[in-house]
Order: C-alpha cells, then sequence, then structure tokens
C-alpha cells in the first residue's frame, strides 16, 4: 500500500520537549539582550611583600577596545534581515515584523 | 492510560521480520518494560514514494496496519504529497527513511515510564530537554562509574 507520509509532532518520554527549530530559545535571546554586568575577577591579588589577598571592590577595566563602528545603514540591515530569511533563521512573518520596525 | 510510546525506525538493506528481536520484545512484555505496540516494514522508492511490505502471514494480516495509519494516508484516499503543513520539529517517514531503502518502523510503548511521566507531572516539571547519550559519551560514563568503584 502507498503512503503519503503525515507530519507528526516530536515529543519526549515526559512530554513535549520545546524545540526553536535550531534558533535562540526565548531564555537565550533573553539573556543576550540584558547583558549582566561583567564577571568579578576571582583571581588573587599579591601586594606588596607577596602575600595572596583576596579580590575586593569593582573589578578593573578591561582594556579599551576598538572605538565602535558607526551605525549600520538603513540598506545593510535590511541585508541582514534579508540574509536571516533566506537561511531560515527567520520566518517571513518574523522578517515582515522585523522589516517594520527598521 | 498509555505510557510514552516511542517510535523506532531501523533501516534494513532487506527488510526482514527478526525472530529474534520479536523474542525481545516479547521478554520485555512480560517483564512489563516495553511492549511492541504494532511493527511496520516499509520500502521508499528512488523517487521517495513510501510502500508498506506484507508481513509474513504467521504474524497476521493486522499488523503494521496501526502504524501505517498513524504515520501515513493511503494513497487512494487523494491525499496529496503532504497533507500538513510541515510545523517546527515536526517529522515524518519522509524525513527518516532515505529513498531506495527500507526500514522497520516499531511503534514501543514504554510501560515502565508511565508512572514516573505522572509523578513528573503531578510535581509541576516541564520538559526541558531529552536526547540520548552518544555511544562515545556512554563508553565515558562507564568509566567514570567504573573509577567510581561501580
Amino acid at each position: 500500500m502507498l503512503l503519503v507520509p503525515r507530519q507528526l509532532r516530536r515529543a519526549g518520554m515526559t512530554g513535549d520537549v520545546p524545540y526553536y527549530g535550531g534558533r535562540f530559545s526565548p531564555a537565550q535571546a533573553y539573556a543576550l539582550s540584558h547583558p549582566g554586568p561583567p564577571p568579578a575577577s576571582v583571581a588573587t591579588a599579591v601586594d606588596v611583600v607577596g602575600r595572596t589577598v583576596p579580590p575586593h571592590g569593582p573589578a578593573p577595566s578591561p582594556p579599551p577596545g576598538p572605538p565602535p563602528s558607526p551605525p549600520p545603514s538603513h540598506g545593510d540591515t535590511l541585508a541582514s534581515l534579508r540574509h536571516l530569511l533566506d537561511s531560515g533563521v527567520i520566518s517571513a512573518d518574523e522578517y515582515e515584523q522585523l522589516r517594520a520596525r527598521v | 492510560m498509555m505510557g510514552p510510546v516511542q517510535v523506532l525506525v531501523v533501516g534494513f538493506e532487506q527488510p526482514a521480520f527478526s525472530g529474534e528481536v520479536l523474542a525481545e520484545f516479547t521478554r520485555l512484555r512480560e517483564a512489563g518494560i516495553v511492549r511492541l505496540v504494532d511493527l511496520l516494514l516499509v520500502s521508499r522508492g528512488p523517487d521517495g514514494t513510501l510502500d508498506t511490505l506484507t508481513a509474513p502471514p504467521e504474524f497476521g494480516p493486522e499488523l503494521g496496519a496501526l502504524a501505517a495509519a498513524l504515520l501515513g494516508r493511503p494513497v487512494e484516499d487523494g491525499a496529496g504529497e503532504t497533507d500538513q503543513p510541515d510545523e517546527a520539529g515536526g517529522w515524518s517517514l519522509a524525513d527518516a527513511v532515505p529513498p531506495g531503502s527500507a526500514a522497520a518502523v516499531a511503534l514501543i510503548e514504554h510501560i515502565w515510564a508511565g508512572p514516573l511521566t505522572a509523578a513528573v507531572r503531578r510535581a509541576g516539571g516541564s520538559p526541558l530537554e531529552e536526547t540520548w547519550l552518544a555511544p562515545a559519551d556512554v563508553a565515558e560514563l562507564e568509566s567514570l562509574i567504573a573509577a567510581r568503584g561501580g
């Protein structure tokens, strides 16, 4: 008997395991858009007489990085969005929503 | 209520109903561990068409009927190539069985997991991830257990 395969949902043994199609989960997206403070240095310092002392006070600032790049142009942003759509990272609906914000 | 049901798709060069495998399923069923709900043999043509294979008479005419009804629709029904839109995370036998090959498709109810699943739900737990360890990771786990002294 010839069969037309049906699409079925995936599930785990204890229920429907979230699947985000290889994209960021909501928790990962939230974490990236809300970066926390840099982690405090855990390295111990050595005082002038050679004793190790625990770190205290604010962590030293990281060395200055390169100057910030200028914001992307309107065309660059749309091209990037288009690339995300073409590569399957975002859906057509998401593309339209994001494009409306540009 | 049934326990979790696993779909196991195993490819074969020559499709066959292995007596050894079926005997193991019988043993697990008697031990209350798993139940073989149904077993279906399929072949996939080079053009992608999916065809069911008839089971030997000793297994009865119903073998494979449940799995076929769940995992596909007869072409005679006039269904299109796909009768449902692809949904994120979905799957079908077309994804699992490569063209030009054959496979055994087993529906396996994990009887032992029913009470565990119910307990997880009662405790308010929600699944976040579930997978199997790769063989290399199982080997690493075995060595960790051995190093711990069993």
